[in-house]
This record gives C-alpha cells, sequence and structure tokens, in this order.
C-alpha cells in the first residue's frame, strides 16, 4: 500500500514561484483565454483566477475574512457594500490613462460617485429568452414580464418555463412588472409582488440558475428569465447545434434589471501595481471588446465598439438604445432587516 | 497491575488523538458558530459585533433568530418535508443496495473485491458530473424518455415530464448515496457464519423465513450504519434539489444555503443549521434506543 | 453458496442503475458538442483541451493530493474512534465523532473558515487549511463503518489474545486489525470519495489560488459542463482504477476479510 501512496505524493502540487503573480476573483468565464495570454504577455506576470458564480458567494467568503485577492468583479450593489465595509483600496487614476474610454453614462454610479474605487468593466441585463418558434406558435409576446407572471399565456407553455433562483431578481421583475422601482422597499408593493409570483408559480417548472441556458438551447425549456450575455450563449449554441428553432431574447418594455460590473482592488491585495496594470489593460478597447465578442456582454466602453462584431453591436438586448436605458434601473444593497423580510417572503414562495 | 496500566495507556492511545483533533477542529469552531446563532446579522453581512461600535448598533447576544423559528410553522414544514426527502431516499437505498450487499458477502473471495470495486468506481467521477448525467437521462428530450412519451402520446396519456420534479430529486439523492449503503451493509454481511443458515435450514425454515428471521436482524447494525449515512447528508443536501427539482422541491438544505450565501445572515444559517442537527441527533438516539430495545429482545 | 436468481436479477439492475449514468458521462466526454445534452459525433478533442488546461489540470491535481492525504489521516484516526467507541465507551468521543456527520456542510465550512482566521490569521488558508477540514468530516464515516464492524464480532477472541499474554498492540496488530480490514479499506475509500468530490466545506476553506475539481467544475456550470468535465470525470475514474487494482496487487486479503 505505501509505494503507490509515496508515488502519488510526488503529484503534490508545485507552488508557482513566479515573481509576479496577480490575483484576480472574477466571475466565470468573464474573461477570455486570449485576453488573459496577451495580459500576461504584456506585463511579463502571470495572472491567477479564483471564480464565483454569484455575487453573494464572492461577499460571503469576504465576509468571513478571505483574504490575498488582488481584483474583484462586483456588481453594483456588491460595490456599494464593499465600499461601506471599507474593504477597497482607492485606485490610482494616474496609472489609467485608459480610463477616458470609459462612456460617460457608466461613470460615477450611485454606488461609487466620482469612481474612486471602481473602474467599470462590462454589464448585463435581467430579461427573458425564448424558443422564438414556440413563443410565435403558441402566440406570447415577448416584450413583457406578463409572458412569465400571466396565467392567460402561462397555461400556453405550462413546464416549460423557468424563471431566476434569486431573490432580488425575481422580485425586481415582479416590481417591474407592476410598475414599481426595483428598489422599493414598501411592503404593500412587496407583497402585492409576492402575490404575483405565487398566482405564476403553479406554471412555472422550476426556478433555475445555472442550467437554463442548455435547458433552451435543447429544447427541454421554451421561456427562460435570465441574463443577456446567457441568451446570447443560448443562441449561439442553437445555431452552432444546428437546432431547427432559434433562441431569442429582449428586454420587456416595462423596464428591467441592469448590472454593471466593476473592477475593484482589495485592500488585502498584494500587488496593487499589478491589478491597475490589468485595469488599464482592459481599459483598451480591443480587450475590453474581445469579452464582448465572445459572451455577448454590454460594453461602457466607447473605444472598444470599432473592435465589436457588427451583429452584435446592433443588437438592440446588449447595447440597449437610450429610451431602453432610462427603462432600467440598478440594484441598490438592502440593509440587513430588508434582507431578512425579503428572505422569509421567499421562503414563503418557494413553499407555498 | 502492569496489565491494568497498560490498558489505561492503550485507553489513552487510542481514544487521545481523534478525540484532540476533533476538539480543535469540530468542537471549537461550532461553538463559535453557536454563540453565533445568539447574535445580530452584521450590516454588510456576516456577524454584528459582540460590543456595538455605533449607538444605536445591534450588538450583543439575543435569541431572536431562534424567536424567528419557533415563530412561524414554514421552517417546520420544511424540515418535515426534508425529513421526507430523507427517508424515502434511505428506504428505497436499503432496498437497492441489500440484494447486492447480499450477493457480494456470499460471492467467492475472490470475485469480491471486483464486485466492490465496481460500486465504488462510478464515485471516483464528480459528483455533479453524474448529476448532469442525470438531467441528460430525464430530460425530455432524452433518448430514454422520447420513445416513451411517443407511446404515452399514441395512447393519448400526457407525457411524462420527469426532470425538474420530485421524482427527479429522490433519483439523484438515492444514486449519489447509494454505496454509502452498500459498503457498511457488506461490511456486516460479510461476516455471517452461513452455519446459521445452514442450520435454518436443517430445521425447515424457507428462503424468505431464513432472510427474514436470521440474516436480516443479524444485520441491523450493518443497516442501521448505512441508514445513517444516507440519511443525515440527504437532509442537508441543497445541490440536487437546485439542479434536479422543480419549483416545489426546495428543501432545508436550501434555506440554509440562502441564509449564508443569498441573504447573508448568517446567525440565521447558524440558527437552521444548528435546529437541523439537533433533529438529526435527536433521530439517531431515538433510533439507537430502539436498536438497543430490539437486541434486547432477540 | 446459495445464489437464486432473484438476487441475481436485483443486483445486475442495482449495478446497471449505478452505471447508466456513468456510461452516459464518458461517452459523453467523446461528443462532439459544446453541450452535455445529447450526441452529436465522435472526437477527442476534449482530452486534449484537458491536458491544455493548466487551471483544471492544477484543480485536479489539488484534489487528488487532498482526497489521498485527508483519507489517509482521517482513516488512522477514525479506525482509531471506531475501536475507542466500542472498546471504552467513552461518552464525549462518540459526539464529537458523529456530530460532524450530521451538521449540514455549510456551518461546518463557514465555522471552520472563522475558526482558521480568527485563530491562524489571515493569511492562513491554503491547502493545508483544505485537507483539515476534510480530515473532519471523514473522521466520522469511517468510525462508524469500522464500529459496525466491530459490534457483533465475537468479544472472546480478544480475551483469548490478551490470556495469551499478547501485548494490546500485539492483539491489535495480529488478531483486531485484520477482523477489522474490510472495514477500515471500506472507510478509506469512503473518506477518498467524499473528499475528492466534496465541493461546500472546499469553498469556504481554500485559500486564494488554491482550486480543487469540484470547485472548477462547479464554477463551470453556468456557461456550459463542457464534455472536457466529463472527460476529467473519466480520467479520474480510470486513475482510481488503478490505484485500487494496484492497492489490491500489494495487499490481496485486504477487502476479503479474515473472520
Amino acid at each position: 500500500m505505501r509505494a503507490p501512496l509515496c508515488a502519488l505524493a510526488l503529484l503534490a502540487p508545485l507552488r508557482v514561484f513566479a515573481a509576479d503573480v496577480l490575483h484576480l476573483y472574477n466571475w466565470n468565464n468573464y474573461i477570455t483565454p486570449d485576453t488573459v495570454a496577451r495580459f500576461e504577455k504584456s506585463c511579463g506576470c502571470k495572472l491567477v483566477q479564483d471564480y464565483y458564480a454569484d455575487n453573494e458567494e464572492m461577499l460571503a467568503k469576504l465576509a468571513a475574512g478571505a483574504t490575498g485577492y488582488d481584483l474583484l468583479v462586483p456588481t453594483g450593489n456588491a460595490v456599494e457594500n464593499l465600499i461601506q465595509q471599507g474593504a477597497l483600496r482607492p485606485i490610482d487614476r494616474r496609472l489609467l490613462p485608459n480610463l477616458k474610454n470609459i462612456k460617460p453614462e457608466f461613470m460615477g454610479e450611485f454606488f461609487d460617485p466620482g469612481n474612486k474605487y471602481s473602474v467599470p468593466y462590462a454589464y448585463s441585463v435581467t430579461l427573458i429568452g425564448y424558443n422564438v418558434e414556440k413563443m410565435k406558435e403558441r402566440g406570447i409576446p415577448t416584450d413583457t414580464w406578463a409572458a412569465i407572471f400571466e396565467p392567460r399565456y402561462l397555461e400556453r407553455v405550462k413546464g416549460k418555463v423557468t424563471v431566476l433562483d434569486s431573490q432580488r431578481e425575481l422580485m425586481s421583475a415582479a416590481l417591474k412588472y407592476l410598475g414599481y422601482s426595483v428598489n422599493d422597499v414598501d411592503q404593500g408593493h412587496w407583497k402585492q409582488a409576492r402575490d404575483l409570483i405565487l398566482r405564476a408559480k403553479p406554471y412555472w417548472a422550476a426556478f433555475n440558475a445555472a442550467s437554463y441556458i442548455k435547458e433552451l438551447t435543447v429544447g427541454n425549456i421554451w421561456l427562460a428569465h435570465g441574463y443577456s450575455n446567457d441568451m446570447f450563449t443560448a443562441a449561439q449554441d442553437a445555431k452552432a447545434a444546428g437546432r431547427k428553432f432559434t433562441i431569442g431574447y429582449s428586454t420587456p418594455k416595462e423596464g428591467a434589471v441592469l448590472a454593471l460590473d466593476s473592477m475593484v482592488l482589495h485592500k488585502s491585495g498584494p500587488r496593487p501595481d499589478l491589478a491597475h496594470r490589468f485595469m488599464n489593460f482592459m481599459l483598451e478597447g480591443r480587450n475590453s471588446a474581445e469579452l464582448t465578442n465572445a459572451i455577448g456582454a454590454g460594453n461602457p466602453n466607447a473605444d472598444a465598439t470599432q473592435y465589436i462584431r457588427p451583429d452584435i453591436a446592433d443588437n438592440r438586448a446588449v447595447f440597449p438604445d437610450k429610451a431602453a436605458l432610462a427603462r432600467m434601473e440598478m440594484l441598490h444593497d438592502l440593509d440587513r432587516r430588508l434582507r431578512r423580510l425579503l428572505n422569509r417572503m421567499w421562503i414563503e414562495i418557494k413553499v407555498r | 497491575m502492569i496489565r491494568l496500566r497498560a490498558e489505561s495507556i492503550t485507553r489513552s492511545l487510542v481514544t487521545g488523538p481523534p478525540f484532540l483533533f476533533l476538539f480543535v477542529f469540530f468542537a471549537l469552531p461550532s461553538l463559535i458558530m453557536v454563540v453565533a446563532s445568539f447574535r445580530y446579522p452584521g450590516e454588510f453581512g456576516g456577524l454584528a459585533p459582540l460590543a456595538a461600535t455605533r449607538p444605536g448598533e445591534d450588538a450583543g447576544l439575543t435569541a431572536e433568530n431562534y424567536g424567528v423559528f419557533f415563530g412561524d410553522w414554514v421552517y417546520f414544514q420544511i424540515l418535515i418535508k426534508s425529513f421526507g426527502v430523507a427517508l424515502l431516499t434511505t428506504l428505497v437505498c436499503l432496498v437497492m443496495a441489500y440484494p447486492l450487499a447480499l450477493l457480494i458477502a456470499r460471492s467467492p473471495k475472490r470475485h469480491r473485491d471486483f464486485m466492490i470495486l465496481l460500486v465504488v468506481l462510478p464515485f471516483a467521477s464528480n459528483f455533479l458530473v453524474r448529476v448532469y448525467a442525470w438531467m441528460i437521462i430525464l430530460g425530455d428530450q432524452s433518448i430514454f424518455l422520447r420513445p416513451v412519451n411517443t407511446v404515452l402520446a399514441y395512447l393519448g396519456v400526457e407525457p411524462l415530464s420527469l426532470l425538474f420534479s420530485g421524482f427527479a430529486v429522490i433519483v439523484g439523492m438515492v444514486y449519489v448515496h447509494l454505496p454509502f449503503m452498500i459498503l457498511p451493509l457488506y461490511t456486516n454481511l460479510e461476516k455471517h457464519d452461513p452455519v446459521l443458515l445452514d442450520a435454518a435450514q436443517d430445521l425447515g425454515a424457507n428462503a424468505w423465513s431464513r432472510f427474514w428471521r436470521v440474516t436480516f436482524p443479524l444485520s441491523l447494525p450493518g443497516v442501521f450504519s448505512g441508514a445513517a449515512l444516507v440519511f443525515i447528508p440527504v437532509l442537508g443536501m441543497f445541490a440536487i434539489p437546485e439542479i434536479l427539482g422543480g419549483k416545489d422541491d426546495w428543501m432545508v438544505g436550501n434555506m440554509i444555503k440562502e441564509a449564508f450565501l443569498g441573504t447573508r445572515d448568517w446567525p440565521f444559517g447558524s440558527m437552521l443549521s444548528i435546529m437541523l442537527t439537533l433533529a438529526v441527533l435527536a433521530v439517531a438516539a431515538a433510533a439507537a434506543w430502539l436498536a438497543r430495545q430490539g437486541t434486547a429482545r432477540a | 453458496m446459495r445464489r437464486t436468481w432473484w438476487l441475481w436479477g436485483a443486483s445486475l439492475a442495482t449495478y446497471a442503475f449505478l452505471y447508466v449514468p456513468l456510461t452516459i458521462v464518458v461517452l459523453f466526454s467523446f461528443n462532439d458538442s459544446k453541450l452535455n445534452a445529447e450526441w452529436v459525433g465522435f472526437t477527442g478533442n476534449w482530452y486534449r483541451t484537458l491536458f491544455g488546461d493548466e487551471a483544471m489540470l492544477g484543480a485536479a491535481r489539488n484534489s487528488l493530493f487532498i482526497a489521498v492525504t485527508a483519507s489517509v489521516a482521517a482513516t488512522v484516526l477514525g479506525t482509531m474512534a471506531g475501536i475507542a467507541m466500542h472498546r471504552y465507551r467513552p461518552r464525549l468521543l462518540p459526539f464529537m465523532v458523529l456530530t460532524p456527520v450530521a451538521m449540514p456542510e455549510i456551518l461546518l465550512g463557514v465555522s471552520l473558515l472563522v475558526f482558521f482566521i480568527s485563530v491562524f490569521g489571515e493569511q492562513s488558508l491554503s491547502l493545508g487549511t483544505v485537507i483539515v477540514a476534510h480530515v473532519t468530516f471523514c473522521i466520522g464515516f469511517v468510525a462508524i463503518i469500522v464500529r459496525a464492524r466491530l459490534a457483533g464480532m465475537d468479544e472472546s477472541i480478544f480475551e483469548a489474545a490478551r490470556d495469551l499474554g499478547a501485548t494490546p498492540w500485539q492483539t491489535f496488530r495480529l488478531v483486531t486489525l485484520p477482523l477489522i480490514m474490510p472495514g477500515v479499506i471500506a472507510g478509506a475509500l469512503m473518506s477518498f470519495t467524499l473528499s475528492i468530490d466534496d465541493f461546500v466545506i472546499t469553498f469556504f476553506t481554500t485559500g486564494a489560488g488554491v482550486s480543487t475539481l469540484p470547485l472548477q467544475i462547479y464554477t463551470m456550470i453556468k456557461v456550459a459542463v463542457t464534455p472536457e468535465v466529463n472527460a476529467v470525470s473519466t480520467l479520474l475514474m480510470a486513475l482510481t482504477l488503478t490505484m485500487i487494482v494496484i492497492a489490491s496487487r500489494l495487499a490481496p486479503d485486504a477487502l476479503r476479510g479474515q473472520g
């Protein structure tokens, strides 16, 4: 027994003793391997990534005291949270000459007026994706949240609809449909939203945050509440797989949640110098455009437009026009009492 | 005298290391979390400080988390449903595992290694990948389901929708926990003396009688071990209901995960976990007591 | 050796149940489609991708190292605990051994994270902390199995050994250990499996830059569990198979038991 065990010990991971290592804590698949390779070559350093699938996961890990990350890429409300906690290091604008590339409408957001801590990276919209042919066949309108909330439409696609398994996202969709703001904290409005959700729930197949891309592409699901870059991927995959149907996606006319992800420096990061180089690198239009071309991520970089594939640049769901943008909102963080209230409501939604 | 000293040294040597390890790496951390269940949630997530650093801030200890649990029937409801799922999974595992464990135990020694290997091998792959494989098998478009549904459609019956359902959750749970039932059962059955069965047969017992009155009672410690190793993890699971479950398949594990990773309400999550742990320990104690009654009567 | 047809039939059905999804996993590792949804065509590309995927390979190496180390430690400590619980019936030990099994993994993970950081400081999360965490939850499984094996064993054997003048160590080495070996091996296998597959506890206790296979795969779920993941699972199974075959050559009587 001993010999094979010794052999296995030799497989033990060798520490990477690279002198220059940058630790990036990022969403999965939020930077292409080509971009990483080019960055590593340009700075002569190594980029080590850890991944999270959800802001909350990242915040939970950081709240417990995990350290060692130079850069994070949180969404707006998470940035707000981190700034208030004092967990971030201010950015040094002198090291970011490319910051001017960001479109002005994405600078100075509520979570960091003055952009003292954050540099915009990419954005996505929470909308509905669908099987175009099936929606037409069943006569379901695809430009409104009614598609996932109204029983008169849902009964035609019963069991073929999924919604996001996220408290804030689902409540936001309901609130928007009812005509309220996504950051509305009026309990009466919340109760209305809850009832709307409970009325629609019997027709839904599942609360699904992960595999709806695949399910749409395969044809198990015909209508999904999800993120714009996921729907882009689903549409690409369906085409690549030669499906007889197409996947479409659109932002409902009542409005939607816009999620702007920004690069921030964690105060415990050992290499802020490398972090600034990375941020400046990603602020170059060419590098920023790579992500958009790969996953259809919204791009706040004006310099990137020339490098973006025309079909994506023309896609109103990825690059909304001014009118649509005005109807979109970013999520603000809730304080702990409201989080608890929402959680209680969520449990009710899940159980009833 | 020397024998007694050797005995007590041995006792310390054997009991000591595991006890020490678990004390440091389990008991102490758990104590931290037990205290956490009596604290307020932090403003940004995590825990509020024990001493107030700003006036008007909630700090210190409180029983409000437990008040929330006992003040609302919905938590009990989820707990009971989760127990139901766990119980069903355990029973199905038992029924599926027993014949296999029996077969392996009674096979010639040279075959047993291989048969055990076959049991354990699937579980050297990755949990998520296996669960995803079930999504493929149970999805509407799967090659297994499509012919079945075509036939059903022909007969005018509603097509089966197996994915995103309680059925899928149970299948996934059973699949993932089966070896935890097979292995303990096997290690117990393996030491049954075949002479006992021969004796029973000579006394006129038929096959079922031999099983039910000789084999099964002797195997009870293995059954209970296996049941414990299935029932308990199933209770805390969230991944399978999340991936394979439908809108009505939320379990207590999902609720706990939501508390830690969704609402960032650690005190609430700690409280729920402790309630779950206590419930499990209560069930385990009851089962152990029943087992002792059973063996006392045997 | 009584083998009736129903025993064989039921057993084969259980084996089939175990292996159908597995076959899909292995088969789809050759699937010429990015999605893990239905069969499109045959390709070995995913294995090529895998061998170029430094992140995935690193994670796989970590997983293996952690699993081997943790299962060895857990088996040793768990066997000791199992024997102790059976022989000496201590009052506190069963509780400490069994509660980690009863506790939801999330609580264990979070509590260990908080513990490591408050006791050992902020930079302490690493491969070591993951291994310690894994050992903690595996000990209980080994102890339960070993204790079940000991329960119902004829105590007279141990008494006979002692009467013949054997020291406790000799009794253990020549009598107890061979008798409980199937339990110990089963416990070791269980620990290895649990460790290599663990997501929740690992998630909370890894340091920056330390990833394991389940963590790596979980973060891929959103986008697509591409067949590359199937490829790594297939290879992992092949590796485990090889390890077990080697082990059985070196210790052939281990699983068959001496009782």
